[in-house]
């Protein structure tokens, strides 16, 4: 397995009045290989499962083995590794530093994985090439549209080879025809045999994903296959 | 990850926020200045004043000393003070009289009544009376010539020396050695030419004190007879003034003491009314010593003031550095969620704080240095260049600041958990 989470907790405020149970109790594992769509409403905790997940934070109770680490024993600097090797973000606002061009935001996560410079430029080239933006290394994310700064984003995910990809509404904010294509990408992903965990509140995206696991108040309510008719 | 890559990170940084980046300089650049400029000018004005002081000489005692005689002797106290010096040789150095006379100066067509210039910058020649040992009291050493004599002091001889503003208003760059003067008419033959007293590093020719200090013709005092004879009735029967030369600070300390108590057995003591005329012992020193301690309450208020911009240009990068703080926060995020260790985060902020403060701290050098040379020269009149002790203490201190602050949030950001960090906006 390579996510195993037992009877998680996520608590805002515990013992006080305004308690938030973000995730009260959650147990989910995950193999290698699958494709997982987690849907809920907003405020269902589903971020906060995938923030979890992602090792973004800690769960105040519980158990979580990523690759069978307990990732809740790690340091801060042990996490930063695990997120930087094991793990691909892709999120919804994009989160690309503005300052840098597409290039360097790609490569960014290289660096920190500290891999030489010439063997950078190839998985910086591949990377982008994946998600067809190669002749826009230069541009900046404000000069991009929202479609290409998300593929961007997608490929400063890939650039590390990383066994999991999560992505957190990586279509939200994008018009249905860019989002498509976003979707798109993630299933070749997939079909590459990259782990694919896909965040999202819309009932048509999870239609599409061979694994759906519904959330609501912090807790799972159903986990079920069923069949897509790309495969 | 290894310093070279962090260090690219950093310049990418700065490279991608230029107005940043030009705004925090600025604020170095700008107390940096201040600093200096405002602290090299109050040493200037000090030095510059101390050392027009020194030019006249350290360690001088001004005797002014009158006895009635009934009109028999002109030089009763000079003779007895110049006796009485001699004793104490081993505190003083030299005793002249030393008074000043009105006279009319004349060289061929040059007149002195024609010296004064429209502005009051340029006046003719302050004429001294005065011993063989008025150059040592006065702190003049011969340039080219020879100084007065004991004989010439002795025998009345119609000679004199000039201080070298003098020289050069009377003979421009011709040798006046050999050459004969009239003082009210009366002939002197120029003997020697006195160095310039000038400091010449803080007391520029552009400057009136220069003027000052060069501008004088020293006669014998033993001369007065002749003026008497021509009738001139620019010359006082009997000197009043004189001057002693002591050692050092201490032996004028001790000497003074001593002249007075001679000068009150010689002349009576006036506060009992039991006197034969007047005496007043008095040293330069003590306002010399009064001025220091005031120029040093003046420069601490201008260190205290360049300190207070030192303080308002840190707060200024601080504010700059803070106002990026949420967008630097995000970012921090980001780069943690992508695998940024903590200490990796921290390191890069650092080495861009240290290279914007310290770009702007070296412009800040610069503007520092040429407005010092610019302010200085329009003011004062002199070159003067900051003391390094300064400049290296203001580039510590403002670097230090911009450090500190442009690392503030990186320290806080980075300690945040990703998810936290990535919220704000």
């Amino acid at each position: 397995m390579l996510i195993d989470i037992k009877n998680v907790f996520k608590i805002y405020n515990e013992g006080e009045e305004r308690e938030v149970r973000a995730l009260n109790g959650v147990s989910l594992t995950i193999d290698r290989g699958e494709f997982v769509a987690i849907v809920g409403q907003s405020g269902s905790g589903k971020s906060t499962l995938m923030n979890l997940i992602g090792c973004l934070d800690i769960p105040t109770y519980g158990e979580y083995h990523l690759d069978g680490t307990d990732v809740t024993d790690l340091s801060d600097r042990q996490l930063s590794h695990v997120r930087n090797k094991q793990i691909g973000f892709i999120f919804q606002g994009f989160n690309l530093i503005p300052a840098l061009s597409a290039y360097e935001n790609v490569e960014l996560p290289l660096i920190y994985q500290g891999i030489k410079a010439s063997v950078r430029r190839e998985r910086v080239r591949d990377a982008l090439e994946r998600v067809s933006l190669w002749d826009r290394r230069d541009h900046k994310p404000t000069e991009m549209s929202g479609g290409q700064q998300q593929r961007v984003a997608i490929a400063r995910a890939i650039a590390t080879h990383p066994p999991i990809i999560l992505a957190d509404e990586p279509t939200g904010a994008l018009d249905s025809k860019t989002g498509i294509h976003v979707l798109e990408i993630l299933r070749r992903l997939y079909k590459e045999g990259t782990t694919v965990i896909l965040i999202t509140h819309d009932n048509g995206i999870a239609a599409t994903v061979p694994r759906v696991v519904r959330i609501s108040d912090g807790q799972i309510v159903s986990d079920g296959q069923q069949e897509v008719d790309w495969l | 990850m290894n310093l070279k890559q962090t260090i690219k990170l950093a310049a990418k940084s700065i490279a991608a926020r230029k107005g940043r980046t030009f705004l925090t300089m600025l604020g170095v650049i700008i107390g940096l200045a201040a600093v200096i400029i405002l602290v090299t000018y109050a040493q200037g004005t000090t030095k510059q004043m101390m050392d027009l002081m020194k030019s006249m000489g350290t360690n001088q005692i001004q005797v002014s000393a009158y006895k009635w005689t009934g009109g028999s002797s002109d030089d009763v106290v000079f003779n007895s003070l110049y006796n009485y010096c001699k004793q104490l040789d081993d505190l003083v150095v030299g005793v002249t009289p030393n008074q000043y006379c009105w006279f009319t100066v004349q060289y061929g067509a040059k007149n002195s009544n024609n010296m004064y210039s429209d502005d009051g910058s340029v006046q003719p020649p302050q004429i001294w009376m005065g011993s063989d040992q008025w150059a040592a009291c006065n702190n003049a050493t011969i340039a080219a010539g020879r100084d007065l004599t004991y004989l010439d002091v002795q025998s009345g001889s119609q000679v004199c020396v000039l201080g070298s503003y003098a020289a050069k208003m009377f003979f421009n760059y011709a040798n006046p050695i050999g050459e004969t003067m009239l003082f009210d008419g009366v002939p002197f033959r120029v003997i020697g030419v006195y160095e310039s007293r000038i400091n010449e590093e803080t007391l520029t020719e552009e400057t009136q004190y220069y003027v000052q200090q060069d501008n004088f013709i020293l006669l014998p005092y033993t001369t007065t007879r002749a003026f008497q004879i021509a009738g001139s009735s620019n010359v006082s029967t009997g000197n009043s003034d004189f001057i002693v030369k002591a050692k050092d600070a201490a032996s004028r300390i001790e000497a003074s003491a001593r002249l007075e108590s001679f000068l009150k057995s010689l002349i009576g003591d006036s506060s009992t009314g039991n006197s034969y005329g007047y005496y007043n012992v008095y040293s330069n020193d003590n306002y010399i010593d009064s001025t220091e301690e005031a120029n040093r309450s003046q420069q601490m208020l201008l260190g205290g003031i360049a300190a207070i911009s030192l303080i308002v240009g840190g707060i200024g990068i601080m504010n700059i550095m803070l106002v990026t703080v949420t967008e630097r926060t995000r970012e921090i995020g980001i780069r943690k969620a992508i695998g940024a260790e903590r200490r990796s985060i921290i390191i890069q902020f650092l080495i861009e704080a240290c290279m914007i403060c310290g770009i702007g701290g070296i412009l800040g050098i610069a503007v520092g240095y040429v407005g010092t040379l610019i302010v200085c020269k329009q003011t004062l009149g002199i070159i003067l260049l900051p003391n390094a002790g300064i400049t290296i203490g203001a580039f510590v201190i403002s670097v230090g600041l911009g450090i500190i602050f442009g690392l503030y949030p990186a320290i806080k950001a980075s300690g945040l958990q990703p998810v936290e960090a990535l919220r704000a906006d």
